[in-house]
């Protein structure tokens, strides 16, 4: 019978420590038979989610956890990112569909900042972000095409 | 992250190396803003050998951008691979950045 399995990572609230997941995501998205590039897009919703964690939700500060659960099931990968710091407008999340529209003749629209959660769209099939009880957690999942090895079947 | 200087007939080329992600930001962005603080604000960013990059790292190109054209200068990419080309692209970014396979006609562009 097909089994979901799922990993927890959790890391400081520090930006070096961030590759540790790349690394992590990198290694257990091998047990599927996705191809480097959808990797590469799973791998950077989880940057982008944790870089909120870490620089919105703990306002940069160090010494917070920040925990991401990876869900493997066939045919499917699920990732949640928590914290337990200042939770998002979830306003932000429904806003993000309108990608920033940049125009070289118009300064104004030279915004360095404000990507990551379309990011985090584009890259995922599904986006939800709740904040409960003090913790956030913003889930994100993604249709496997293909089942691979050792995907969970 | 490594970053190679060098200057050719006053555009600066700038090659990055390795992952251009939050921790990186700070050194990255600081040492390119002074690199067209210090030069003529043209400036060629080749990012051939980076492998990997997030929205922080686009928020050091655009704010290296703006102050490139602070001084009436630009910015040219270089040599995008296929992961961070896309990201450009999602993003819409390559529609103020001039993107180039080959450093002479970014060199072109500049000058």
């Amino acid at each position: 019978m097909a089994m979901t399995r799922t990993i927890s990572l959790a890391i400081d609230s520090r930006p070096e420590c961030i590759e540790l997941l790349s690394h992590a995501l990198r290694g257990l998205c091998g047990l599927t038979a996705l191809p480097s590039v959808e990797i590469a897009e799973i791998e950077l919703a989880m940057v982008e989610a944790v870089n909120n964690a870490v620089e919105h939700a703990y306002r940069g500060e160090p010494g917070h956890r920040v925990v991401v659960e990876l869900h493997l099931s066939p045919g499917h990968l699920g990732l949640a990112v928590r914290d337990r710091g200042e939770p998002m407008d979830p306003g932000q999340l429904a806003g993000s569909t309108e990608t920033l529209k940049p125009d070289r003749a118009d300064p104004a629209t030279w915004h360095p900042r404000g990507r990551g959660l379309a990011i985090i769209r584009s890259c995922m099939d599904s986006v939800e972000y709740q904040a409960r009880n003090g913790v956030n957690v913003l889930a994100m999942s993604r249709k496997l095409d293909r089942t691979g090895p050792g995907s969970g079947s | 992250m490594v970053l190679t200087h060098r200057n050719v007939d006053g555009i600066d080329i700038v090659a990055l190396a390795g992952r251009l992600v939050m921790a990186d930001v700070p050194q990255v962005r600081q040492r390119l803003l002074a690199v067209v603080e210090q030069g003529q604000g043209k400036l060629a960013l080749d990012l051939a050998e980076v492998s990997f990059m997030d929205s922080s790292g686009l928020s050091v190109l655009v704010s290296v951008f703006k102050a490139a054209r602070l001084k009436n200068g630009d910015v040219a990419l270089l040599r995008l691979n296929p992961t961070v080309r896309s990201l450009i692209e999602l993003t819409r970014l390559h529609q103020i950045f001039a993107i180039f396979d080959d450093e002479a006609a970014a060199l072109a562009r500049l000058r």
